[in-house]
């Protein structure tokens, strides 16, 4: 007479006994059937259900992460392109502006013959944040445009200040730019038509539009990769 | 003898004067600047020009064209077109002819001091320079680090040398002194045609009196809006106004105080003749103040024509001609840059 004992795939086990017909023996009929161990039988129904409702839930939990990804995904290629088209119509803005000031001053004054070969510190400056940088936590490039560098630092570049300063701060900080922008212009002449100043500010927001548009890039390539990740994981 | 411009006009001018008349009847008309409208390349505008006088000047010009190559062709038009007046002209009348140059003249030296400042290379700058302002030495303006040795090396022996005395100085040339020089050199100059005019007498003083005013004025204008908003202080604004014209002395005066647009329009509107051009603006707005003005000067030069014997004429047909090259600079930037909405913002029809 043997008896053992098989695990199945569910966790509940099978005992079988073999039974024989002996003389002087009690009959044992040999027979297979699923015996639950008796000291755990509810704590494992309890975690076989929990499993079972685990894996019900499963599916919906990811198709509204999945969901999640795409619509981020669409949003920021939405943004990207919004931000593509005020490019276009901020650099047609300043070519044709451009073009009016020329025709306003004349060809001998707005031309690139007269542009500065000296050197000199640029006005404006390109910071790049990669996540390879110690201080940078996010997991995707961040680009930021520094304007106007070329004046003092320290008072330009803080935004944050106090609410009782904030309306000389902003004054003296549009006065300093406003400075900065006619320096830039001197290349031109000192006294250039309004016309000039007008195409100045509309390259100054397309190339604002042009970080924006990295930015906004790098953003979207890391949402595509979300959802490529996610349609490769739902493959396997 | 006012009047009597008949009996003598003709034995020395009357040739040139035809001359210039028929050169006039070239200038492009609405229908050819509607046609140039509806381009939609710069290659249908060369198609169009090659059928009126800048026909032989464009016609070889290869493909793809540029802006700036149409106005450089349709410069040397007028250039070959002044110098065949001015080869054939006595004087005074050349005189006269050179005169209208000499603005060109002072914007090539200023273009080439501040290119040379901003270390550009000279035969660079030469190519730049309008034809009409050319002379022997100009290419020497390159050495010379201030207003007295840009005067003692180059400039005296040549037609500016006289309107330098206000501007001589041993200041490095910056940026800020080489604009002071060219409004000083420019004011000197206007002064010097219109006493020139004067001296002429006869209807060659009373329309280019007129003529001269109007530039002057407009001058001061323009001088005003440009320098708002920048270091210049209103002493030296003042000092770059034209001693002459319907603004001077106390039209000038309020300008020099003006700190915004609309207070311009203030104080020309209280003149008569330049109350028509800012009705036409709307308030703090100046984009469209070239174009009221070059509307303006263009009436006034095509009204010299209604009259014989003059020299007024001959300034007349140069000034048009600069401005029916504006216009087609205006009309290709706009087909170039797929702005053909634009186009009727800047082009002054001359007839």
């Amino acid at each position: 007479m043997g008896l053992w004992l098989e695990p199945n795939s569910n966790g509940r086990t099978y005992c079988s006994s073999l039974s024989c017909n002996f003389r002087n023996l009690p009959q044992v009929q040999l027979r297979s059937r699923i015996v639950d161990t008796p000291i755990s039988n509810r704590r494992t129904e309890m975690t076989m259900e929990r499993q079972q409702r685990e894996e019900e839930k499963k599916p919906q939990t990811s198709e509204n992460d999945k969901d999640e990804k795409v619509v981020q995904f669409l949003d920021s290629l939405n943004d990207y392109l919004t931000l593509m088209d005020s490019l276009s119509s901020a650099l047609r803005q300043g070519w044709l502006e451009l073009a009016s000031a020329r025709h306003s001053m004349g060809s001998w004054r707005i031309n690139s013959a007269i542009l500065d070969h000296k050197f000199h510190s640029a006005s404006t400056t390109l910071q790049l944040s990669s996540p390879d940088d110690s201080n940078y936590n996010m997991k995707q490039p961040h680009f930021t445009l520094r304007k106007w560098e070329s004046c003092d630092d320290e008072d330009f570049q803080s935004k944050e200040v106090k609410l009782d300063e904030d309306e000389v701060q902003k004054n003296s900080d549009d006065v300093q730019v406003q400075k900065e922008r006619s320096k830039t212009l001197l290349v031109f002449g000192a006294l250039v038509s309004p016309k000039l100043r007008d195409a100045q500010l509309s390259f100054e927001t397309a190339l604002e539009t042009l970080v924006d548009i990295a930015n906004r890039r790098s953003v979207m390539l890391s949402a595509y990769d979300h959802v490529r990740e996610e349609i490769l994981g739902t493959k396997q | 003898m006012y009047g009597f411009e008949a009996m003598t006009f003709n034995v020395h001018s009357g040739y040139l004067e035809a001359i210039v008349r028929g050169y006039r009847s070239g200038l492009l008309t609405a229908a050819d600047y509607n046609n140039l409208c509806q381009c939609e390349t710069l290659d249908d505008i060369k198609m169009h020009l090659t059928a009126t006088e800048y026909g032989p000047y464009l016609q070889n010009e290869p493909s793809p064209l540029h802006t700036t190559t149409i106005v450089e062709k349709c410069t040397l038009k007028l250039v070959d077109e002044y110098k065949h007046m001015l080869c054939q002209a006595t004087e005074p009348l050349s005189t006269f002819l050179e005169y209208i140059t000499y603005g060109h003249m002072i914007d090539n030296v200023v273009l080439i001091v501040t290119g040379t400042l901003h270390e550009r290379d000279v035969q660079e700058l030469l190519e730049k320079c309008h034809p009409l302002g050319m002379f022997d030495s100009i290419a020497t303006l390159a050495v010379a680090q201030n207003m007295r040795e840009l005067y003692r090396l180059v400039l005296v022996d040549t037609p500016l040398a006289p309107y330098f005395s206000e501007c001589i100085t041993s200041e490095d040339l910056d940026d800020m002194n080489i604009e002071i020089m060219r409004n000083t050199l420019y004011k000197a100059y206007l002064e010097d045609f219109y006493r020139f005019c004067r001296k002429l007498g006869g209807a060659t003083a009373e329309i280019m009196s007129d003529l001269l005013s109007f530039e002057a004025d407009r001058r001061a204008v323009n001088i005003t809006i440009n320098s708002i908003g920048t270091e210049l202080t209103r002493e030296d604004r003042k000092k770059l106004y034209s001693s002459f014209g319907l603004l001077y002395p106390y039209g000038h005066e309020e300008l020099a105080a003006c700190e915004d647009i609309d207070q311009v329009r203030a104080v020309m509107e209280k003149y008569p003749p330049y109350q028509s051009i800012f009705s036409k603006l709307s308030y703090g707005e100046s984009q469209l103040l070239d174009k009221a003005f070059y509307e303006e000067e263009v009436k006034r030069l095509c009204l010299s024509f209604e009259q014989q014997f003059h020299f007024g004429v001959f300034f007349a047909y140069m000034r048009l001609k600069e401005q029916e090259i504006r216009n087609l600079m205006w009309i290709s930037e706009c087909v170039a840059q797929n702005q053909k909405s634009r186009v009727h913002d800047s082009v002054v029809f001359i007839f």
